[in-house]
């Protein structure tokens, strides 16, 4: 068994990445699904999460963690750049790609985002190669075959946006043979060495090849393995960070095919509930008047926010002490936000209109029953929970939720320790042990052979 | 030492990249992440039990005991147990999944759940502790 798929999802916040063999779609067996520690290159947090994160400094580039750390010292004016996959699925791809980095991300004005995207894809292939080395079965690959996950574009030219983003990765593995394994230090890389080897990288990429899944598929995909009764149809709901997708699916056989018309994409996801969050501690610390008491309540609760948020969705309130004061956070306050109360319209509507596009083809193809599942870090979020929990049925379809992590990741062999993280992997899983036919579009680079004809 | 952070990848200089690495299990990798962030967890836990112990804090009782479960639940949910039943709730009692916090001389029908069970990878670790429906007062 040394044939390999490995599937990438660069995130929002965070980049994952898992493997599969290649025949788990048909013989599947919970034990040979590999989530890899790609985060285990950095000293602190979970080792399955990688921050998607790049940090211009005075004279390094930092990434990661210590992107994010640095970006946090910095100040307020200073960023990191992070929204990677929302640069990627804007519709004229080229032209965002060839935009200047705005000043707070690269105060020397020198990089264009496709710069910084070809950094951040080094980085990670370096992290992934790093991780499956490390893993006892995934290390044994005779072959690895290379998938990525997005989410669907909707100019509809999947193909052509494809052949631009395989020509980026191309181009980082180029860049990060040339920069060696120093990529990985919590130090980063000079920007000199950058200036010099980035050019050279971005003349001479490596021949690539990928194929690309989209998100919801892969969430279906993993929902649907090891189930006798494959859902024919599906429900995707995914918060993560930047933004909630909602998705609907058919399914015959190994196909899956999306609706297109019930897809949806919100906003707001987990940086928005961060920032009520915030906002909310801020106006329940009256004593806080000062603006530099303001600025340092405010780094707190970011330091400690996925902290703060995990104790709100799961136990409803969160409590936080800073500089002697202890302050709570409970679910209730959020729900009264102005804002998030737009965002759960939002979202209600959007699910409600994803459902009767699916009910439609329910009918049309003689079939009753929904799944609904939700995925992303947002997955254990009581709203999202109750979301899909909504089984009204309409004539005779009925809605069934799935949960956010399937019966296999509670096999005994885990011992208790991927469920809590298998919603934020679950597309990197999902897309790994999909079969070639879920794929939307495949094929690579290879210059060398182009040039040559 | 934590010496459970095992941290892969970093191709340290000294290291050969085909040094086998240890053989660890998916399993023991995973119970490694959850750990390293369960360790800052139940450190703060206990350094709040301290606190709360010694009672020389400005912060109240009722504050820090809040701070303390939130740790002990962050610690727990990053080990991946699950609770079992909710707080205050009635259930019809059985003898496999209750414990009794005082045993009564006659076991009723009905039981009030007094603190929830912990649960991992389908194992009960603690049962779910109950008491007599009538004795919280509450009906
Ligand atoms: N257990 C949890 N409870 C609450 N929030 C969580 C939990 N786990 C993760 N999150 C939040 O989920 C978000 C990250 O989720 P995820 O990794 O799915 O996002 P992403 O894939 O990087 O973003 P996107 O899909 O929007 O590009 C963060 O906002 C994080 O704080
Ligand atoms: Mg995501």
């Amino acid at each position: 068994m040394s044939a390999w798929t490995l599937c990438v999802d660069f995130g929002t916040a965070y980049s994952k990445a898992a493997a599969a063999p290649r025949n788990a779609w048909s013989r599947f067996d919970p034990a040979s699904v590999r989530p890899l520690m790609i985060g285990g290159v950095q000293e602190t947090g979970n080792a399955f999460l990688l921050e998607s994160a790049v940090f211009v400094d005075d004279d390094r580039i930092l990434f990661g963690r210590a992107a994010m750390a640095r970006a946090e010292e910095a100040g307020r004016k200073r960023m990191a750049l992070r929204s990677f996959k929302t640069l990627l699925s804007v519709s004229d791809l080229d032209r965002a790609l060839n935009t200047s980095a705005p000043a707070s991300v690269d105060p020397h004005r020198i990089f264009q985002m496709r710069d910084l995207i070809v950094l951040y894809l080094a980085y990670l292939l370096s992290a992934v190669d790093a991780a499956a080395a490390y893993d006892p079965m995934v290390r044994d690959a005779t072959s690895i075959e290379r998938r990525y996950a997005a989410p669907a574009w909707r100019s509809g030219d999947s193909a052509g946006m494809h052949q631009s983003i395989v020509r980026l990765f191309g181009e980082a593995e180029t860049l990060r043979h040339a920069v060696g394994d120093q990529i990985l230090e919590p130090e980063g890389i000079s920007i000199q060495a950058v200036s010099d080897l980035l050019p050279k990288a971005m003349a001479e990429p490596a021949p690539y090849e990928m194929g690309l899944i989209f998100e919801a598929t892969a969430a279906a995909a993993y929902t649907s393995i090891g189930l006798p009764d494959s859902g024919a149809h599906l429900i995707v709901v995914d918060m993560g960070a930047g933004t909630t997708d909602i998705a609907a699916l058919a399914r015959s056989g190994a196909r899956l095919s999306e609706l297109p018309e019930a897809r949806v994409t919100l906003k707001q996801a987990g940086d928005f509930i961060d920032s009520v969050i915030a906002n909310i501690v801020l106006a329940n610390s009256r004593w806080a008047k000062t603006q530099a008491q303001q600025t340092e309540l405010w780094r707190a609760v970011q330091r400690h926010m996925r902290d703060i948020k995990e104790a709100v969705f799961e136990e409803g309130r969160a409590t936080l002490r800073h500089e002697g004061k202890v302050i709570s956070v409970q679910m209730r306050d959020i729900e009264r936000d102005r804002d998030f109360k737009e965002f759960m319209k939002g979202l209600a509507s959007a699910y409600q209109f994803g459902l009767e596009v699916l009910r439609d083809d329910v009918m049309a193809r003689g079939r009753t029953e929904i799944q609904a599942i939700a995925v992303g870090g947002g997955a254990a979020a009581p709203f999202i929970r109750e979301l899909i929990k909504k089984t009204k049925a309409r004539g005779n379809t009925r809605v069934t939720a799935r949960p956010a992590t399937p019966d296999w990741a509670h096999a005994r062999e885990f011992r208790g320790n991927l469920a809590p993280v298998f919603p934020q992997l679950a597309i990197s899983i999902g897309g790994a042990l999909a079969p070639e036919q879920m794929l939307a579009a495949q094929g690579g680079i290879n210059p060398r052979a182009d040039a040559q004809t | 030492m934590p010496a459970v952070k095992a941290k892969p990848g970093r191709p340290k200089k000294s290291a050969a990249p085909k040094r086998a690495a240890p053989r660890a299990s998916l399993a023991d990798a995973l119970g490694q992440a959850a750990w390293a962030e369960a360790d800052s967890a139940l450190a703060e836990a206990l350094a709040l039990c301290d606190e709360a112990i010694s009672g020389a804090t400005d912060v109240d009782q009722a504050a820090l005991l809040d701070l303390l479960s939130q740790s002990l639940a962050r610690a727990a949910r990053k080990r991946g147990f699950t609770r079992l039943g909710a707080l205050g709730a009635k259930e019809a009692f059985d003898r496999k999944r209750h414990d009794f916090t005082n045993p009564p001389k006659r076991t009723p029908k009905t039981v009030r759940i007094v603190a929830r069970g912990v649960a991992r990878a389908g194992e009960t670790l603690v049962k779910t502790r109950v008491g007599p429906v009538r004795r919280t007062g509450k009906k």
